[in-house]
């Protein structure tokens, strides 16, 4: 299966596929996002990380467009965005998964991957409703693809299941499910494996690193397991009120005074 | 078979198609309320906007004639030609359609994230401002819709059930009007057309995605813009069979916005959000009704059709308030 074939280059200087430049954000007088810049290069893991309220969920918003930051400039793919919507955005290549799962509940599971398919189906109304000739040449590829994803994530035995009685970790696998059927550039995970226990934890590290290294995609991901973070991902942004804090390998990043200190809290 | 028996058969037969009537105006409203949450009070009045236009087009009326010819002096009501059936009804659609888009750009687009009932509100509006414009554009005198379905009693099923009662007892045959039979068959293809539409298509799964979770719909690339635009225009057409079906019955005239009010106890008793619930809930009002204005009816000075549906509905209420195919709602602490 092809999904994406855009590794970082190892050895020379990496591309950058996702360039934010000082960007800021407020609600109101509130201000959630204060002059961050940082990027992503292509092919790698990058974690955000931060105490609660720090701004990471905004910063994924920002990113797939639900909020319009007030300044700063975002860079995807070498273009530059501007005022997007949503759902434009899902058509240039970004996919995501939410903190509180957002799946279709009355949809069965093999319907909410089919619905992940959406940037890739182009038919138009006439031929759906036609139903056979193109409409139906074009649902059969897209469903072999998502036929592929199922089996890739293991879910075989709950593909006509509806989603809303599946337990918690099975439906956080079926909204990766979806957002991998897009076959995006760049995937971002709102914190993957948040109420999980250990094994499922175990499972969907594997799911992501799997991700990375067979299809090459490029992954954003917000999480609170900082041994999770650690082992998975490339680099490492640190949030904290809104600013940048740290910025680096995972391994400069624990070492790092600031860092721990907005983790631990300081005395004054 | 003793008459008695035959007659009950009889109302519930008339009941069970005059709730077909009733699931195909309900329809409409489940549509519209399933993929926004609008309870769009003006899908009646777009049943008769609809029926209107489709007389309209079809007799060869000018649009506007009567505002035309008072601003400047003419004297001119009809081209002069008439539009095939078949026709009027795909351009009637093609007006729905283009309703549906002006609703979601002028109205809609606008109300993104209010509360239901501002919704609500917006769609009283739409009701009565589309009542007098349907009146401007097409005048407001009695029309009657000819697309050539058949009406009148079935003679044939007259004379075939003629012989079933036994020998010496008065009976004259089961009366079902022809239009009813034509509006069941009609009302069968399009749910099971609707349904088919939205299981095994693209646009379906998108529907049914955007009535489940906005933001999720979003991220994945659906444009709720364009979901909206479609669900309006099928609604939309919904509405035209409806006012097709009730404007060859009953003529088209203004009482076809109040058919709004027989779609009422159908969705309470069918649940909001549930198609098969609309046809199911259509079916008991139509059986319930006919049948106790049948029996009781007579003994308490009948005309209990008016009322009747919403004794009914309001007794499912008690014991299911989300309606029998609504969602059940369950509140954890």
């Amino acid at each position: 299966m092809s999904i994406q074939n855009t590794t970082a280059d190892q050895q020379g200087q990496p591309e950058v596929l996702l360039d934010l430049k000082n960007i800021s954000l407020s609600f109101g007088g509130v201000k959630a996002i204060t002059d961050i810049s940082f990027d992503i290069y292509e092919g790698e893991v990058r974690a955000i990380i931060g105490p609660n309220g720090a701004g990471k969920s905004s910063m994924l918003n920002v990113i797939n467009g639900f909020y319009h930051p007030q300044e700063g400039e975002i860079w995807f793919d070498g273009k530059q965005r501007t005022g997007m919507k949503p759902y434009e955005i899902a058509y240039q290549g970004i996919a995501r998964t939410f903190q509180n799962i957002a799946l279709f509940k009355g949809m069965s599971v093999l319907d909410n991957l089919m619905t992940g398919r959406f940037t890739h189906m182009n038919k138009n109304l006439f031929w759906q409703a036609l139903w056979k000739g193109p409409a139906e040449q074009e649902e059969i590829i897209n469903r072999e693809f998502v036929e592929h994803i199922i089996d890739f994530l293991e879910i075989q035995a709950i593909r006509k299941t509806p989603v809303g009685r599946l337990p918690y970790g099975l439906q956080k696998r079926v909204e990766l499910g979806r957002a991998l059927a897009a076959q995006p550039k760049l995937l971002l995970l709102d914190e993957p494996m948040a109420g999980m226990n250990v094994e499922e934890k175990e499972d969907m590290c594997r799911f992501i690193l799997d991700v990375n290294d067979t299809f090459g995609t490029t992954i954003a991901l917000i999480e609170h397991d900082m041994g999770v973070v650690m082992d998975i991902s490339d680099r490492v942004v640190v949030l904290d009120y809104g600013r940048k804090i740290g910025d680096g390998d995972p391994t400069a990043v624990r070492n790092d005074q600031t860092v721990i200190d907005a983790y631990l809290g300081v005395s004054h | 078979m003793s008459a008695d028996f035959l007659y009950i058969l009889e109302v519930i037969l008339n009941g069970l198609m005059a709730g077909v009537m009733y699931s195909l105006v309900a329809l409409g409203f489940v549509l519209i309320f399933k993929a926004s949450g609008i309870f769009n009070y003006a899908q009646g009045v777009m049943a008769l906007f609809a029926a209107m236009t489709l007389v309209g087009i079809q007799t060869g009326q000018i649009p506007f004639a009567h505002l035309i010819n008072a601003i400047f002096g003419t004297e001119m009501h009809h081209f002069g030609w008439q539009v095939p059936a078949f026709l009027a009804i795909i351009l009637t659609v093609g007006v729905m359609v283009l309703f549906a888009m002006i609703v979601e750009k002028y109205i809609l687009h606008h109300l993104v994230n209010q509360e239901p009932i501002i919704l609500f509100m917006a769609t009283i509006g739409l009701a009565y401002f589309m009542e007098g414009f349907g009146d401007i554009m097409w005048g407001s005198d009695i029309k009657t819709m000819d697309v050539g379905i058949p009406s009148g009693g079935s003679l044939w099923l007259e004379e075939y059930t003629l012989g079933w009662a036994a020998e010496g007892e008065r009976y004259w045959g089961m009366y079902i009007d022809k239009l009813d039979m034509v509006a069941t068959l009609v009302a069968v293809i399009l749910v099971v057309s609707l349904t088919l539409f939205s299981q095994y298509t693209k646009t379906g799964r998108a529907l049914r995605a955007v009535a489940d979770d906005h933001q999720a719909a979003l991220s994945v690339g659906i444009s709720l813009r364009a979901i909206w635009v479609i669900v309006w225009s099928i609604a939309g057409f919904v509405a035209l069979v409806a006012g097709i079906m009730w404007g060859a019955k009953s003529g088209v005239q203004f009482s076809l916005s109040l058919i709004a009010l027989k779609a009422l106890p159908v969705l309470m008793l069918g649940g909001f959000t549930s198609i098969p619930g609309a046809i199911i809930g259509g079916l008991i009002i139509g059986v319930g009704e006919k049948l106790f204005e049948f029996a009781i009816g007579p003994m308490i000075g009948g005309a209990t059709e008016n009322w009747f549906a919403y004794v009914l509905a309001l007794m499912f209420l008690v014991f299911r308030p989300q309606g029998l195919f609504g969602e059940k709602i369950i509140e954890r602490v």
